[in-house]
């Protein structure tokens, strides 16, 4: 792909590198890692604990910031991206603030911004719809089972209507049924919104079955170690995951791991 | 409902039959003192549970007026010894290291004695009232303050992080996730520090004042075993002002904070 038609990545990383300061000696997370994310991509970071894939993923929030090398996040710093509200974020668990019925926990982020009411709550109902969760406005978040909690969650991500989600390992909680579902659940919103998305896993047929691209990521010291494309037709749907072109790509995968 | 009606029967029923059981030992161990052991000053020991709701009844006019004036300095006490100990919650957890300056404070603070307290208070304000809500207020002060900070530092770091990540500003992450996040902790330090804040105040009482519960209290116990029903009276409305202060905060803790886990209705919700 030429820079012409590829335009400015929206998630660029040069050479970043993560160390933390440990007792004894520090330790290096993340060694050298260069990567671009195009606008309207969506790419997982796939790698068994302790790669660093989830320490990536906080880089681009600025959560974190690395030790060296560049994150640019939609043309920014990634400082600057999240001063600007550029993206929303969903953690591997919920957190949903207890004492907010579940509107009120889609609509904080509009909350912060000084958006209007009406138009908040509009919004919340709009998005609760879009994620299938009709009727559900004026729930707490413990009425609600773990999956239905996390698709608050991508809800109230999506409530300021971001370039881009990041997920960290969203559905590593649930269960494989519900994890399947929302797999396909989450594509469907996607199709919808085409926002660029960062989706850190460490299962890799979620991966391949989510993603435009693969980011595998190799322990000590976190790195990465291949870029797989996933070249499946979209929409995917759940019968994919029982075609031999999936095996092969998770073959694929597997067989692009360095020294697990 | 039907449940309900039910349930409501299978603890009632229990704690009646508690309730009937205690008097009766208690009447039966009255009379034992006072007739079969001829115990001196019998009455003093375990007064008959019907002289004492005799009392009490007979009395309820001035003991209302006089548990109402001690609940009153209190209570005023108590909201201010609970705001300043609010306030420092908050100050404590905004720094280190006004933390690290207050902290030792807040805690020798806790280590002079209530009874040596008062009559110096008293001596320096020589005012019953304020002294009372001096006293009140120096006891409130502790619990919450240690509580709230408790609940203010328990929030999940997810939870701040996802504010961070809004751009939020720190008062937007104080007034929308710290302090909701700290009402359980605020309500178990005012739950503590309620029944404490009026022992305080009847405490401030016996030192020589004009009002309260403590008075009558002090002025039975002086007046010896003619008076002893009226003395038990003064302890039981004591107990009963602290206990109405606890139930009272635990009414404000359901309607304030409704969404703890506690107040879920148990089983089914989902």
């Amino acid at each position: 792909m030429s820079l012409l038609t590829a335009g400015i990545p929206e998630i660029q990383l040069e050479n970043v590198e993560m160390r933390y300061r440990a007792e004894a000696a520090d330790v290096l997370a993340l060694h050298q890692v260069t990567l671009d994310i195009a606008k309207g991509e969506f790419v997982s970071l796939l790698g068994p604990s302790g790669c660093g894939k989830t320490t990536l993923l906080r880089l681009m929030a600025d959560l974190l910031a690395p030790t060296g090398g560049n994150v640019t996040v939609a043309g920014k710093s990634a400082k600057e991206a999240r001063l600007a509200r550029k993206y929303g974020i969903v953690f591997q668990s919920p957190v949903l603030y207890d004492w907010r019925k579940v509107k009120h926990n889609i609509t904080l982020p509009l909350e912060l911004m000084g958006v209007k009411k009406s138009v908040r709550e509009e919004k919340a109902l709009e998005l609760l719809e879009l994620v299938g969760l009709q009727g559900f406005a004026d729930k707490y978040p413990w009425q609600l089972s773990g999956g239905m909690q996390q698709r608050v969650a991508i809800a109230r991500a999506l409530s300021m209507e971001p370039e881009i989600l990041l997920m960290d390992e969203p559905f590593s909680a649930l269960d494989e049924f519900t994890r399947e579902r929302l797999n396909e659940e989450l594509l469907a919103v996607w199709a919808k919104v085409r926002s660029t998305i960062v989706f850190v896993t460490h299962s890799i047929p979620e991966s391949i079955f989510l993603s435009d691209r693969v980011f595998v990521l190799s322990p000590h010291p976190g790195r990465l170690s291949a870029v797989v494309d996933i070249p499946l037709p979209r929409p995917r749907t759940a019968e994919m995951r029982n075609s031999p072109q999936f095996f092969e790509l998770i073959a694929r995968i597997r067989g692009s791991f360095e020294g697990v | 409902m039907r449940g309900q009606h039910s349930l409501l029967r299978s603890r009632a029923l229990p704690l009646a039959v508690w309730a009937l059981g205690l008097l009766l030992v208690w009447e039966g161990g009255s009379w034992l003192l006072l007739h079969a052991a001829k115990v001196p000053l019998a009455q003093s020991k375990l007064p008959y549970v019907h002289e004492v709701a005799a009392t009490l009844w007979r009395y309820s006019g001035t003991l209302l007026k006089e548990g109402g004036a001690t609940f009153g300095n209190a209570g005023v006490g108590f909201l201010l010894g609970a705001a300043a100990g609010a306030a420092l919650a908050i100050l404590m957890s905004l720094s280190r290291t006004i933390e690290r300056l207050a902290f030792p404070y807040a805690v020798a603070s806790q280590m002079i004695p209530i009874l040596g307290l008062a009559p110096i208070i008293y001596g320096i304000v020589r005012d019953e009232q304020i002294s009372r809500i001096i006293i009140s207020g120096y006891i409130t002060f502790f619990p919450v303050s240690l509580n709230m900070l408790r609940g203010l530092r328990s929030v999940d770091p997810p939870a701040v992080e996802l504010m961070h990540s809004y751009a939020a500003k720190p008062w937007a992450v104080y007034w929308k996730l710290r302090l909701p996040a700290s009402l359980p902790g605020l309500f178990s330090g005012l739950k503590i520090a309620a029944p404490l804040a009026v022992t305080g105040a009847i405490l401030v009482e016996l030192m020589g004042a004009q009002h309260g519960i403590g008075v009558i209290m002090l002025r039975n116990l002086y007046y010896g075993p003619s008076h002893t029903y009226m003395f038990w009276s003064t302890v039981i409305v004591g107990a009963l002002l602290g206990m109405a202060s606890y139930w009272l905060m635990s009414l404000i803790e359901r309607l304030v904070s409704p969404w703890q886990p506690e107040f879920r209705p148990k089983g089914g919700a989902r």
